[in-house]
């Protein structure tokens, strides 16, 4: 019962709560990094630093605008960043949760594996 | 098969079985010895042994049966489309059950496990009482089973609880209604205690659930907010920070659509949220906050990750004490939050920013224009009056807000709520609370706390039993006594052997201070027994009394003896001469404010409810002041000027009257027994338009006062001698007064009109006069005796009359 128990577990429900565990920690990270806030917002003032309608003289207005571009670059950048830092981190996390899962269907293998190559007697060179 | 049945071996079961087996220090040595394994075993690789794989692959082993316990084990799902009971029952019970159990066995099971032990701390329910009333017979467990089933679909369950069987266990007992009734108990709050339990457990799962509340750049396309930030208190960031443990009221859940609808829209979206103190206000905007800062709600893509701030009245004119400084800075936090664009402001007691006079302010001229134009979201929140008074004032302000009305929450929702609140309390003080003293809490603070609305009210007091709470636990008792001390009353039922005899013996001491009107005595004691048995009607006030008959005779005496002798002093008598509430307007000062007139009567009973309600001449009252009287005798509540229920049910109402007092004391002359003379005496009072019927009916009893013999007076003469004594005690000096002395004082202070009222003056003027002389004199000294004769008393008496008679000469 239990070794039928555990091992019915471990490829049936099991698998899949660890698929959601490693969804849900994508998805974590992605909430983290603000992804996709950051798009919608890619190109607004940063802080809204500047931001605002601004009457006067042409000249007022113009340096406003000026003013307004570059905070909308500063933003632009500042955003970029952290959306490429948060995709890696997502790629980075998706590739070791992709060896995880795949690593769980050999985990309980690992003792008959383990016994056979002692029973073979390899051992790796390390030199 | 049927749900009635238990499979040992199924398949459920034996999980379970193992789940229980995988004890805390059994998974903690499983995780250790696959530390263990896996470094000994890489170590062994390093040093180029083969057995290193060995050990490698038998570390999975151990870890793997770790996560089994983590993954399904210890959450062990229900089986679908079950056919035995095993299938439904909650794992750790599951677990522990024996082979051919009986219901003694599931009983003690479930006194092992957690849902157990729940009931055990909240409703006093243990193991003891549980094996008590469960059987031994394995054939009653089928029905058992039944009854546990149809909780679990009552209750809409997934699986069936240890609750539940415990529910199920106390139904099964013939007698269990009059077994809970010791507790204060019923079946529908055992459910309700199934439902709390599993309430906390979904409480428990979604603080588990991982939230998305938008992540470092949320904030980067709103402005900078350094004013606000100072003088406003961020409750977005307490809510994301601490988590927000409240329960989804129906009644709050309409408001807080109705804000969200108000605050998305794209006119003037700000919102006044009207309702009285405690009712829940604040609890919406928090709740609101927290709504906001999800990502994956349901709301408009305009009010996603705002972030709202209460702003604080007081500090911000301490802040900006100089003219006009206070408009310069709530125009730049207002311009912040405008520029910042994801900021709704809150002003909590939204009155205090409007207020006119000396230390207030009034923004409306810097808050209207922002209103009107609907640039920047506000919620003002304040209580129905301050939003009249408002709106009296400022008819454009109030027409520019969109009014919200906060409904008080059903019992069931304030006792959800209270649920919720002492998690936290619990947490903070360390203690437990048990169900009868949430039940408790709810019934006195409705009854006693009349400056907060359901639930603040309710919570308060929940959380003041904390103080009172034996052992860390706080039970009924615990907050009866919080009330008790909180508002100096008596809620509880007498246990005291001192509170006992003093009830059991409440005439005699009456006794001891008025001479006989027997009658009387017993029916206000009795009144107060059946009180404190807790056998009255608790709609009503404790007693309601008209006492009728001359002057001077002892209605007064009677009711200065009971506040005395019971409710802790003569002080505790809240009286009215009803001779100075003559006309129609004079019920307005009968019902104040307390703020206005500290010395109206419902002022003064919400200040002390335990009390004598003492209405003296009730019959010169106007018509309209006793019409307001019957709902105060019949309800035991009366309404101030400002609606609030004030409630008279734990004070005696004493009306005296001295209609038709000569036809009493005709009576009485003729030797008729005046207690066959009530009810004809009564209808006189109502035929000759004296009283109204539906009036008279109102009182408990109608108790004819006669005037005293000779033989009394002379006890009264002793009693007012014994009154003297203890002021002179002080003196150490003690009065003795000779019998035909005190015979000689009954006759000259007995007034066949005044009844005995002249007789305390006189034997003071005889009495107190002559120990005067004669402690000046030197005649008496410390512990000596005074002692009065005859003539002294009739020396000093015909004196007086002949000072007076002399006096009326001159005139």
């Amino acid at each position: 019962m239990f070794l039928v128990g555990i091992l019915s577990w471990w490829y049936g429900d099991g698998w899949k709560q660890r698929f959601l565990m490693i969804k849900d920690r994508l998805s974590h990270t992605s909430d983290y990094f603000s992804i996709s806030i950051l798009i919608k917002t890619l190109f607004s003032p940063y802080r809204q630093i500047s931001a605002g309608n601004v009457s006067g003289p042409i000249g007022v207005q113009i340096r406003a605008a000026i003013d307004r571009l570059i905070s909308r670059v500063v933003g632009m950048f500042v955003r970029l960043f952290v959306i490429i830092a948060g995709v890696l981190s997502i790629c980075l996390q998706a590739a070791i949760g992709a060896v995880v899962l795949l690593g769980w269907m050999f985990v309980p293998a690992m003792p008959i594996i383990g016994l056979m190559i002692f029973a073979i007697g390899w051992v790796p060179l390390w030199r | 098969m049927a749900l009635g049945i238990f499979q040992y071996n199924s398949y459920r079961a034996e999980k379970a079985r193992i789940n229980v087996g995988l004890t805390k220090l059994i998974v903690t040595l499983l995780l250790a010895s696959t530390i263990i394994l896996l470094l000994a075993g890489v170590a062994f690789l390093i040093i180029g042994e083969a057995i290193g794989w060995a050990l490698v692959g038998l570390s999975a082993v151990p870890a793997m049966i770790v996560e089994w316990k983590n993954g399904e084990l210890s959450n062990l799902l229900p089986q679908k489309g079950s056919v035995s009971i095993d299938g439904l029952l909650e794992a750790d019970i599951l677990g522990i059950l024996p082979h051919k159990p009986t219901p003694y066995d599931v009983a003690t099971a479930v006194g092992r496990v957690y849902g157990g032990q729940f009931f055990a701390a909240r409703f006093g329910i243990g193991i003891g009482f549980l094996q008590e009333l469960a059987s031994k017979e394995a054939g009653d467990l089928d029905s058992l089973w039944q009854e546990a089933v149809k909780l679990q679909q009552q209750t809409d369950s997934k699986v069936v609880t240890a609750g539940m069987l415990a529910v199920a266990i106390i139904k099964s007992h013939i007698d269990h209604e009059a077994l809970l009734a010791h507790l204060q108990l019923g079946v529908d709050d055992l459910i309700k205690g199934v439902k709390w339990q599993q309430h906390i457990d979904e409480l428990i799962a979604s603080s588990k659930n991982p939230k998305k509340t938008g992540g470092i750049g949320r904030d980067w396309s709103f402005g900078w907010i350094p004013t606000l930030s100072r003088f406003g208190q961020n409750i977005s960031q307490q809510v994301s920070a601490s988590g927000l443990l409240a329960v989804k009221l129906e009644s709050h859940q309409d408001a807080l659509d109705r804000l969200i609808a108000i605050l998305g829209s794209k006119g003037k979206g700000s919102a006044a949220l009207v309702g009285p103190d405690g009712v829940g206000k604040t609890t919406i905007v928090y709740a609101l906050a927290d709504k906001l800062l999800h990502a994956d709600s349901d709301l408009p893509d305009s009010l996603k990750f705002r972030q709202i701030f209460i702003l604080d009245a007081s500090s911000l004119i301490s802040a900006a004490p100089g003219r006009g400084e206070l408009e310069a800075l709530v125009t730049r936090i207002l311009g912040e939050a405008y520029t910042a664009k994801n900021i709704i402001i809150c002003l909590d007691n939204a009155q205090l920013f409007f207020e006119e006079g000396i230390g207030s302010v009034d923004l409306s001229n810097v808050l209207l224009p922002i209103v009107e134009a609907g640039r920047l979201r506000i919620i003002f929140a304040m209580d129905e009056q301050r939003y009249l008074k408002i709106s009296q004032r400022n008819a454009q302000l109030a027409n520019a807000l969109n009014r919200i009305s906060v409904a008080a929450p059903t019992r069931d929702e304030t006792i959800a709520v209270m649920q919720d609140q002492l998690i936290i309390t619990e947490f903070r003080q360390s203690v437990t609370y048990m169900y009868q003293a949430i039940q408790e809490s709810y019934r006195l603070s409705e009854r006693y706390i009349h400056d907060l609305a359901m639930p603040g009210r309710a919570v308060k007091l929940l959380e003041s039993a904390a103080g009172y709470a034996e052992n860390g636990l706080v039970t009924a008792v615990s907050v009866q006594q919080a009330i008790e001390k909180t508002q100096d009353i008596k809620v509880s039922i007498a246990s005291g052997a001192e509170d006992r005899d003093k009830l059991l013996n409440l005439e005699s001491l009456i006794h001891e201070r008025m001479i006989n009107q027997s009658r009387a005595v017993t029916v206000v004691s009795d009144a107060l027994r059946r009180a404190r048995a807790g056998v009255r009607n608790q709609n009503r006030p404790i007693g309601t009394f008209l006492f009728l008959g001359p002057t001077g005779v002892g209605k007064t005496e009677l009711a200065k003896a009971l506040a005395s002798v019971y409710f802790g002093g003569e002080d505790r008598i809240i009286r009215l001469d009803m001779n100075e509430y003559v006309s129609n307007h004079d019920v307005d000062r009968l019902i104040a404010d307390g703020a206005d007139d500290s010395g109206s009567l419902t002022a003064r009973v919400m200040k002390q409810p335990f009390s004598v309600i003492l209405l003296d001449e009730i019959e010169k009252a106007h018509p309209n002041v006793l019409m307001t009287f019957l709902q105060l005798l019949d309800e035991g509540v009366l309404r101030d000027v400002k609606n609030r229920e004030v409630s008279f049910r734990d004070a005696i109402v004493i009306a005296t009257s001295n209609a038709g007092a000569d036809r009493i004391r005709e009576h009485i002359e003729r030797g008729i027994d005046i207690e066959k003379f009530e009810s004809q005496f009564v209808d006189e009072l109502i035929s000759s338009n004296q009283f109204r019927p539906e009036f008279l009916n109102r009182f408990d009893e109608i108790v004819m006062f006669r005037p005293l013999d000779k033989s009394e007076l002379l006890q009264v003469v002793d009693l007012i001698l014994k009154d003297v004594n203890k002021t002179l005690s002080l003196q150490k000096v003690s009065v003795v007064v000779s019998q035909e002395a005190k015979e000689y004082l009954v006759e000259q202070g007995y007034d066949p009109k005044l009844g005995a009222r002249p007789m305390r003056r006189v034997v003071q003027r005889a009495v107190e006069n002559t120990v005067a002389k004669k402690v000046l004199s030197g005649e008496v000294e410390a512990g000596g005796v005074v002692e009065i004769s005859l003539d002294q008393v009739s020396a000093i008496i015909t004196a007086k009359q002949q000072a007076d008679a002399i006096a009326a000469g001159d005139n």
